[in-house]
């Protein structure tokens, strides 16, 4: 899986390209935590080209999740694939991390639930 | 080169065992001269033969052969050295006195490892031998690393079966699991311990409960939790958290005690309870999507709705759903393994080619059923082992 990290305003866009699967947990799981740490209050995952999700990554999506939480801070999803979008929907990923179909949205949904 | 390098061996000479094998005595001789005088233990044979039969006794680091000699030439010991797997990894050095181009390429080409003319200086030959031996003292590191890591692994692959087979004593017995109600399964984890269990269990005269239950991953670490999950789940400890017979209850219970791993692991659970006065069953789902009911008819109702597996969210409530159950009535509950299960082409088996099988064995016994619902899935995924854990639970209520 190949990760781009791309700041816009009041958030961070990042890119993922690749499936989001247990072979592929420790890269997801350090890009994410990587920007927690540095004090991003606002991740914004681009599934645009992610073509699988398996159950390992639904937990690592539940777990970056509830890491934010704790620190105040939110995780969005931008446009799933359709297959993708069944998968979240099937496991209600979708109440914990909401889903937006552009950058502009997904920003303005973290500027009003703040 | 610096000759003092050259007189320097690689490889500890004292105990490297040169054999030669050539049919001329004298050249025999004078070149067993020479390793003795490199420090080698020299084995002799005076043909092809006699070299291919010591060769296998004595398993020398380096073996020099003659190229023409009675009984059995040179090149053909190489052949037969490259064609047993007892000693394919032999080094061989063929030793000749017309070295052309063209035979030097049929000797490699046979199996030797390396070429010596008969007329090399004693130079050529020390450095030769010695670069022999550095290789075959190579081989024998990696040989006796695969050796020290395939022990490592039988025995680990032995501690595995015998977890395996504890995992598999906490499994129900086939058979009447109560009174009017027939039960049947089928197991099949994905490596040697499934992260998949399932139970069933009485809660008192008038109830039972049963779940499935799929933690995230593969392997060691998810089996120990399922099986720690599955223990909190016997109806002797649950009686302590929850005072009813309630799946919503329990998993309510669980959700607060398994929370997401550090890593991102969790547990998928279904769990229903059957009351025998009123013939309801009540179910809840965290994230379990493999539940369904097939009717007498052969008509079939899943058993689930989205839910968050458990640890997702710390205070999650869980719906409960009640069915009413009639006689010959199945539930079967199932691990997303089986109709995730992928064709060769990618394609999952789905849960519609899933009913369309149920339905076909629908008049078959229940322990028919389900190996034939397995056998299809394996049909469809061209391989008995399932890149997912594997479990199937059939019950059948005679009401």
């Amino acid at each position: 899986m190949q990760i781009k990290e791309r700041p816009i305003p009041n958030a961070v866009i990042l890119d993922l390209n690749g499936d989001l699967t247990y072979a592929h947990r420790d890269v997801f799981k350090s890009a994410v935590e990587t920007l927690r740490q540095k004090g991003c209050r606002h991740v914004i995952l681009n599934m645009a080209d992610v073509r699988f999700v398996d159950s390992s990554g639904l937990g690592l999506l539940a777990l970056v999740s509830q890491n934010f939480k704790l620190n105040q801070g939110k995780v969005s999803m931008l446009r799933p694939q359709s297959y993708v979008r069944e998968i979240l929907g099937l496991a209600n990923i979708t109440k914990l991390i909401p889903v937006f179909d552009n950058e502009q949205d997904a920003v303005n949904g973290n500027a009003q639930a703040a | 080169m610096n000759p003092d390098t050259l007189s320097k061996p690689a490889v500890s000479p004292a105990v490297a065992t040169v054999l030669l094998v050539d049919d001329e005595p004298v050249s025999r001789l004078s070149m067993a001269a020479r390793l003795k005088r490199m420090g080698l233990r020299v084995l002799e044979a005076g043909n092809g033969k006699e070299g291919l039969a010591i060769l296998r006794r004595e398993r020398p680091d380096l073996t020099i052969l003659d190229w023409v000699m009675p009984e059995m030439d040179g090149p053909t010991v190489c052949e037969q050295v490259r064609q047993d797997p007892d000693i394919l990894s032999s080094q061989l050095i063929l030793m000749t006195s017309q070295d052309q181009p063209e035979q030097i390429a049929e000797g490699l080409a046979r199996g030797a490892d390396d070429f010596l003319s008969k007329a090399a200086s004693k130079q050529e030959i020390l450095a030769r031998v010695q670069s022999s031996l550095r290789a075959a003292s190579l081989v024998r590191s990696i040989e006796s690393a695969r050796d020290e890591l395939r022990a490592k692994q039988d025995e680990l692959e032995r501690e595995l079966r015998s977890a395996a087979d504890y995992i598999h004593s906490l499994l129900p017995a086939v058979g009447n699991a109560t009174p009017g109600i027939r039960m049947s399964w089928i197991y099949r984890p994905s490596l040697a311990l499934g992260g998949d269990l399932f139970n069933f269990s009485t809660w008192d005269d008038q109830s039972a409960y049963f779940y499935i239950l799929d933690a995230s991953g593969h392997g060691v670490s998810p089996a120990l939790r399922a099986a720690s999950f599955a223990t909190f789940l016997r109806a002797e400890n649950l009686r302590h958290c929850i005072t009813q017979n309630d799946p919503a209850a329990m998993l309510v219970e669980a959700n607060r005690r398994y929370p997401l791993t550090e890593d991102g692991s969790y547990f998928t659970i279904w769990i229903g309870s059957f009351d025998r006065t009123t013939h309801q069953l009540r179910y809840a789902t965290a994230g379990h999507g493999g539940a369904l009911i097939q009717r007498r008819d052969g008509s079939i109702e899943w058993l689930t709705h989205a839910h968050l597996p458990l640890g997702f969210e710390p205070d999650s409530t869980y719906e409960l759903t009640t069915v009413q159950i009639a006689d010959g009535d199945r539930v079967i509950l199932m691990s997303d393994g089986i109709y995730e299960a992928p064709a060769p082409t990618g394609e999952l088996w789905g849960t519609t080619r899933l009913e369309t099988t149920l339905m076909a064995h629908r008049s078959a016994p229940l322990g028919e059923a389900l190996p034939a619902l397995m056998a299809e899935a394996e049909r469809w995924h061209g391989s008995p082992v399932f890149p997912d854990d594997a479990a199937l639970l059939g019950l059948e209520f005679r009401l």
